[in-house]
């Protein structure tokens, strides 16, 4: 995987409300994802971390600031087709096996069609579902989905994957294994990520980097890096939990500080 | 060893959800016995109206209600003489026909005022009109409009069933969801793509729904059609036989219709059904 990460430079983002007035939603926010590693964006239900990760891909336009994918092949302002995306709920295509679902990411990113059986193979075999690759996905569990999901994203063997709160529709434990297995994933590709979620101990233990937003609206707070390296990390570690402790305080002072003001 | 812990977990996962396709799939038996059971519930009905029909001859006159087994063989003359085929095929004709072109202007139609505010209310008002418009009367507009000819049965059958199609598309292409074309979008889907693997399938029980209405409409109106001076076609012989007073005669082309039809929508149409929406577990709510 070549060198890849995400330059957001002072992002503004209002959204008119149904009475007519702006709502700002974005606050000039900037942030560096890491390089080849996973950042995950930290903050409350609502304060726009969906939008910013969808201005990132170019669902939504900004109303100011730039979003850059740098890379080997040099600053991308546009946004580029180099993305891939995972959402919260799986959004496949059910009329469609799991392998059409992949080939729907690749026909649309234009990968020649003679790399698309390979790629299938060994993508799906990476989140353990070679086997159901013939399936339609009404036939497979809610974590099976969202690993297909996950595949999709893969696939189109992006330079940045954009992940919005993968796991936080599944059960606790399908969640946790998911977890285990996407950071072990993106670390084996080296995949530049950026992770949205509002969970102080799935941040901890995915983000390489951690950028905590403020509520709406948002700006970054706070922006640390995660001293234990992606597969050294264990829930029940000291070290994990240090750094757990760590994240979850500069949560509760930036939530006193937006009580005070 | 942490890897190898990691797949095997996996595995296990996906064990998981082999085993609850196998409950859904597997036991044969139980597949074969309910598919049995369905099949003899449907001809136990049609038995059932053929029961009704016997008794209600035992007390009026044959040419009032003629004896089952004496229209069967009226039937039977019917379909052994060729005539059927001709006459059958010239109302399939117009109904496939008049059923196609309403089907090619309608889909468009009814995705664009279903995508496009503007559309939708420029359009509205007509189609509305349209659907509250009887079939009789398009019936008898076209044939004024285009003459007796088979241009006219087209156009009757076509724009009877029009507005319903486009309407069962139009409030489908409403529900369609919108989390499935952003994804589109962030993918990068090409616009054809857009329409062939993520809205029409959206739309396939809408438009499966609306041409079995459509077929039950265009049906009626190309016998009636036929009835205004056409010189074949099934609603002509129903004519001849009433021309005669023969109640036979109008119930054997009725029975050869109505079994045409039930061939149409059971076998076609129901095998059309079951392989776009193979996809789709079937909500099975009273099986335990
Ligand atoms: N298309 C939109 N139009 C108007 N308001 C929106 C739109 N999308 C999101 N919002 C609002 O913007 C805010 C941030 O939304 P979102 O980015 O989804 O939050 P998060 O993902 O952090 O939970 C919310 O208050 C939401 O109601
Ligand atoms: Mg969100």
């Amino acid at each position: 995987m070549d060198m890849a990460y995400v330059h957001v430079d002072g992002a503004v983002k209002f959204f008119s409300r149904e009475d007519g007035a702006g709502m700002l939603v974005l606050d000039h926010v900037s942030f560096d994802t890491k390089e080849n590693g996973v950042t995950c964006l930290l903050g409350p239900s609502g304060c726009g971390k969906s939008t910013l990760l969808n201005a990132i891909s170019g669902l939504e336009r900004l109303e100011q600031g730039r979003v850059e994918v740098v890379s080997d092949h040099g600053r991308a302002t546009t946004l580029s087709p180099q993305l891939g995306y995972v959402f919260q709920d799986p959004r496949l295509l059910n009329w469609k096996r799991v392998e059409d679902n992949l080939i729907f990411a690749l026909k649309g990113m234009e990968v020649p069609q003679a790399e698309w059986k390979e790629r299938i193979h060994k993508y799906l075999g990476m989140v353990g579902l070679l086997e159901f690759r013939k399936q339609y996905p009404l036939y497979l569990s809610g974590g099976m989905r969202q690993r297909v999901g996950l595949a999709r994203g893969l696939v189109i063997e992006p330079e940045v994957l954009l992940m919005d709160e993968p796991f936080s529709k599944l059960d606790q434990f399908t969640a946790r294994k998911l977890r285990e297995d996407t950071l072990a994933i993106c670390a084996r590709l080296r995949q530049t990520a950026l992770l949205v979620t509002h969970d102080v101990e799935e941040a901890a233990y995915m983000g390489d980097r951690i950028v905590i937003l403020s509520a709406r609206p948002a700006h970054v707070a706070e922006i640390l890096d995660n001293p234990l390296p992606p597969l050294e990390r264990e829930l029940d570690d000291f070290g994990f939990i240090e750094f757990k402790k760590r994240l979850l305080q500069s949560v509760l002072k930036l939530m006193e500080e937006e009580v005070r003001a | 060893m942490a890897q190898q812990q990691k797949t095997l977990s996996v595995q296990a996962e996906a064990a998981a959800g082999a085993g609850s396709l196998g409950a859904l799939s597997g036991a044969g038996g139980d597949r074969a016995r309910e598919a049995a059971m369905e099949i003899g519930l449907r001809v136990g009905s049609i038995a059932t109206l053929i029961l009704i029909w016997w008794a209600l001859s035992l007390f009026f006159p044959p040419t009032l209600i003629p004896r089952p087994w004496d229209t069967f063989a009226e039937v039977a003359e019917i379909v052994s003489t060729g005539n059927f085929f001709a006459e059958m095929g010239a109302t399939l004709r117009r109904v496939a026909v008049g059923f196609a072109i309403a089907m090619v202007l309608s889909v468009p139609l009814g995705i664009l005022m279903g995508t496009l505010r503007s559309l939708e209310s420029f359009f509205e008002p007509p189609v509305i009109l349209g659907l509250t418009m009887p079939g009789l009367i398009w019936a008898v507009l076209m044939i004024m409009f285009f003459g007796l000819n088979e241009t006219s049965a087209y156009a009757a059958v076509a724009v009877t069933i029009f507005p319903m199609l486009a309407i069962s598309i139009w409030q489908g292409t409403k529900s369609i969801d919108k989390d499935l074309i952003d994804m589109s979008k962030a993918f990068h889907a090409r616009p054809w793509s857009k329409v062939v693997d993520v809205i029409l399938p959206q739309l396939v029980s809408h438009i499966l729904a609306a041409v079995r209405y459509g077929l039950g409409l265009a049906w009626k109106v190309v016998v009636v059609v036929e009835m205004f001076g056409f010189s074949n076609g099934v609603g002509y012989q129903v004519v001849r036989g009433f021309n005669v007073f023969s109640m036979k005669t109008v119930l054997a082309w009725t029975i050869t219709f109505l079994v045409v039809m039930i061939v149409i929508e059971f076998g076609i149409i129901g095998w059309l059904e079951r392989v776009v929406t193979q996809w789709r577990p079937r909500v099975e709510a009273w099986r335990r």
